[in-house]
């Protein structure tokens, strides 16, 4: 184990020092690199944000969790928001229906609310939580915070044939050039994509592209395919900025969740909240 | 202490305002963002927790009557790294003035935003109105 692992460590320590990196470096230095070569994604990345530095450095003055919108909020992506400027998600008439009304119901269907893990792409693009990366020759893991949720995703396999549905599908990866292809499967039905009220079935398909472009940013582009909803893919692109120094911490949902309650209570109420 | 309820103009407001969201739920089934709040008064009791930590205030009016108000806000992890720390920046006793906007059933509920506290620190304890209710465009594009 420890002759195995030990490789690894000076990859990633090597780097580090301007001479070794010169030797080593093909095309760009400022990507770090394992020893075979491709680009090494590991690290704490915080998605829906475009900002450099720390955690505290890129999300001071206005706070965290807004969309950029208000020009007093913050300039990160939260979970529900649709990405600023992207196009509308292509769903069939029926389900375009579907997503408004839960739009205008201001989200309180969202599955979330439930303490259900927020599914794929919504954890990787939100950016109120970090999300850490470990990659290894063989596999990649991916830790989330938020509902504290994992991945493990490993590289040149098949999807299982066995596969029982699941809020993050099943993930397999490859490596196409310097970008990290993921293909997911395996999803049930109880997530929302991108969006307020972006539901989706069973039959999701989603590809996603991590590309690290230098050592502070993965570019990362994400296409679902879903016959039973849509009319054509949808893809939307974001990005995950490195948080050096950031740790992750425990989010147990479940702890002290008021908000079914208050809901119950509000519309038992006849309080009136929709748009 | 006075209790101040301040009324912003609707539309700077809803210009200002009316944004997107936050992880877990909808801001704006619970609470109004056309009813935005500012109290002071004294803290009475903290709960740091997941999904929102909450804490509860003292709110004294114009009459002498005290009221208790409950806050809620960002959980505790997204706090610690904007930069609050547990037992030391928020106590019971601490006298604090809070913005944020109230429950739509008009009752002493709120979603904070903005803690001052009593050394005129200002920080920020919630997201911004409109954080997990869909913000001001759906996913899907709206045809009239």
């Amino acid at each position: 184990m420890k002759r195995y692992l030990l490789p690894w460590v000076l990859a990633l320590a090597l780097p580090s020092f301007p001479a070794f990196a010169q030797t080593k470096g093909p095309a760009n230095t400022a990507i770090p690199r394992g020893p075979d070569g491709k680009p090494d994604l590991t690290g704490v990345w915080q998605g829906g944000s475009t900002q450099k530095g720390s955690w505290e450095e890129a999300n001071r003055g206005v706070g965290v969790g807004g969309s950029g919108r208000d020009p007093s909020a913050p300039l990160t992506l939260s979970s529900n928001d649709r990405p600023a400027g992207r196009e509308g998600a292509p769903y069939q008439p029926w389900a375009a229906q579907k997503v408004m009304e839960a739009f205008n119901r201001r989200g309180i269907d969202d599955p979330t609310s439930l303490c259900l893990p927020a599914g794929l792409p919504r954890t990787v693009m939100l950016g109120l939580f970090p999300q850490q990366i470990v990659q290894t020759p063989k596999q990649i893991v991916i830790l989330y915070e938020y509902m504290n949720v994992f991945r493990v995703i490993p590289l040149n396999e098949k999807h299982p044939d066995d596969l029982l549905p699941s809020y993050l599908g099943n993930s397999v990866a490859r490596w196409d050039g310097d970008a990290l292809v993921v293909d997911v499967i395996g999803f049930n039905d109880k997530t929302w994509l991108a969006g307020t009220g972006t539901f989706h079935s069973d039959a999701l398909h989603i590809t996603e592209r991590y590309t690290r472009v230098d050592k502070d940013q993965i570019n990362y582009e994400v296409t679902m395919e879903d016959p039973n909803v849509f009319t054509k893919p949808w893809t939307l692109t974001s990005t995950l900025m490195l948080r050096e120094g950031t740790r992750l911490e425990e989010y147990v949902c479940a702890e002290n969740n008021i908000d079914p309650e208050r809901y119950e209570k509000l519309l038992k109420d006849g309080v009136k909240f929709t748009r | 202490m006075a209790r101040r309820i301040t009324n912003v103009g609707a539309i700077a407001f809803i210009l200002l305002s009316a944004v997107p969201l936050m992880a877990h739920h909808s801001f704006g089934a619970e609470y109004d963002a056309n009813k935005p709040i500012t109290l002071t008064g004294v803290i009475t009791k903290i709960e740091w927790t997941n999904p929102h930590s909450h804490f509860y205030l003292d709110v004294t009016d114009d009459k002498g009557k005290v009221v208790n108000w409950k806050f809620e806000g960002y959980n505790p992890a997204v706090l610690m790294r904007i930069g609050w720390k547990k037992d030391v920046m928020l106590k019971p006793g601490d006298k604090i003035t809070v913005f944020g906007w109230q429950a739509r059933d008009g009752g002493n509920w709120a979603h904070s935003r903005e803690i001052t506290l009593a050394d005129g620190k200002k920080l920020f304890f919630g997201p911004p109105a409109g954080t997990g209710d869909g913000g001001n465009q759906p996913a899907v594009e709206v045809r009239p």
